[in-house]
């Protein structure tokens, strides 16, 4: 176990739409469904569902932030495997503009109350992705 | 023997043919580019999900205190369901054919790895040969998703999958099948029956059980209901990306194959117009000739 402690982490970003990102990294923090959670090398292994919000990972004392949403994270043997439904890198975020297409989101969604499963799904889905921006353009500062 | 003037038509008319073929050849190499590299993006994905769900799903097996999950519950197969994925349109050689004879096969065999024979068969279709196939055949179709390779949405997976596990519970299914091309490359293309339903838990190795067992959070029930729906609509989302792009390569090379055709056949057409054409000069010659030659 004591090497587990140190070796790196691989982190593992994987989208429907992305093709997968990969980084090896010293610590990450994202966003759980119980509340945000960190992971450093010889983390026990650790499966849970994901939040929107703002994941980041430090590399070379260097932070980085994504915006997620949806999803899970499972880690296992220095491996953090996010899937997610949605990812986009934080730096090149605009948060009033995020704010702005967040407000924009839930007012379609709230516009749609009875229509059809599929749009509310795919509403829901934009509101998730909105809000996570909003969170990274947060964290990011 | 055929006059000039009707080869040089049937030459003319090969030659429309031939540029039908290389158009629609044009349009499905555009498309399977497209398609090609949406399956690629999503097959990692999906890859990933499989995983950490089966041996989620292996794990939520062992423990005897709880009842299994009614989507991964193993039940001997007695009812059935089948779900085709064809294409909404032809020429695109074997594409179609294949699947259907697949599913011909499941249906004529109609009987499990057990050797029982299924009770019932239900089909559901997305593509319209496949309806056209069911129809024909008159097999039991419980729903017809129409439009759907029109343009292809993970909405849309999501909503099947929905019913599916709907109708799987509601019915008491014992297993859901998907039959599918599975895209190899722009040539070839493999007929593919999974099972989507119950969810298959990974093989556990004996002897070599997990040291550390997972936290999970929340609990490992409530990561199954939030992960199953996700994993069958990203199956199925999977499957119709294969599909699609299954399609356009199958279409793009049975309509090569259809150019060089035509393009053999004009060859062989304008060789016999040169040869009734020459004929034809010779035999006036002759007569020029053996009228001059009287005259003497």
């Amino acid at each position: 176990m004591s090497d587990l402690l140190h070796e790196k982490l691989q982190l593992q970003i994987v989208t429907p739409e992305a093709r997968a990102f990969s980084v090896a990294c010293d610590e990450v923090r994202a966003p759980g469904i119980g509340g945000g959670f960190g992971v450093r090398p010889g983390h026990t292994p650790f499966l849970t569902l994901l939040s929107a919000g703002a994941l980041s990972y430090v590399a070379g004392g260097r932070e980085q932030t994504y915006a997620i949403a949806g999803g899970f994270c499972e880690v296992a043997e220095n491996r953090v495997t996010v899937l997610a439904d949605f990812a986009e890198e934080a730096t090149a975020i605009d948060l009033a503009e995020a704010v702005r297409a967040h407000d924009a989101a839930v007012a379609r969604m709230h516009a749609l109350q009875h229509a059809d499963q599929a749009a509310f799904r795919r509403e829901a889905a934009e509101v998730r992705k909105a809000a996570a921006r909003v969170a990274a353009a947060h964290a990011r500062r | 023997m055929p006059s000039l003037r009707d080869i040089r038509k049937r030459i003319g008319s090969v030659k429309n043919t031939r540029q039908i073929t290389k158009a629609m050849k044009m349009v499905a190499a555009a498309k399977l580019r497209r398609a090609q590299e949406a399956i690629v993006q999503a097959r990692p994905y999906a890859q990933h999900m499989e995983q950490v769900l089966s041996s989620l799903a292996s794990r939520a097996r062992g423990g005897a205190e709880e009842a299994p999950h009614p989507l991964l519950a193993v039940r001997p197969l007695r009812k059935v369901e089948l779900v085709l994925l064809t294409s909404d349109r032809g020429l695109c050689g074997g594409f179609n054919s294949n699947v259907l004879r697949r599913a011909q096969r499941f249906v004529a065999e109609g009987r499990g790895l057990d050797g029982q024979p299924y009770e019932r068969i239900e089909i559901s279709t997305l593509g319209r040969k496949g309806r056209e196939f069911a129809r024909r055949r008159r097999l039991a179709i419980r729903k017809d998703y129409v439009g759907i390779f029109e343009e292809l949405e993970f909405a849309k997976a999501e909503g099947i999958a929905q019913e599916l596990i709907q109708h799987y519970v509601d019915a008491d299914l014992d297993a859901v099948f998907l039959l599918y091309n599975e895209f190899r490359s722009a040539i070839s293309q493999r007929v593919s029956l999974v099972q989507l339903l119950p969810i298959a838990a990974q093989p556990v190795e004996p002897g070599a059980a997990r040291p550390v067992e997972y936290l999970y959070e929340p609990t490992r029930r409530e990561l199954l209901e939030a992960l199953l729906p996700q994993h069958l609509a990203m199956q199925l989302w999977r499957a119709m990306l294969e599909s699609q792009a299954s399609e356009h390569g199958a279409r793009m090379t049975a309509m090569d194959s259809a150019s060089k055709n035509a393009n053999d056949m004009i060859s062989r057409l304008t060789l016999q117009y040169n040869r009734a054409r020459q004929a034809y000069i010779t035999k006036e010659l002759m007569e020029i000739v053996s009228g001059a030659e009287a005259l003497k």
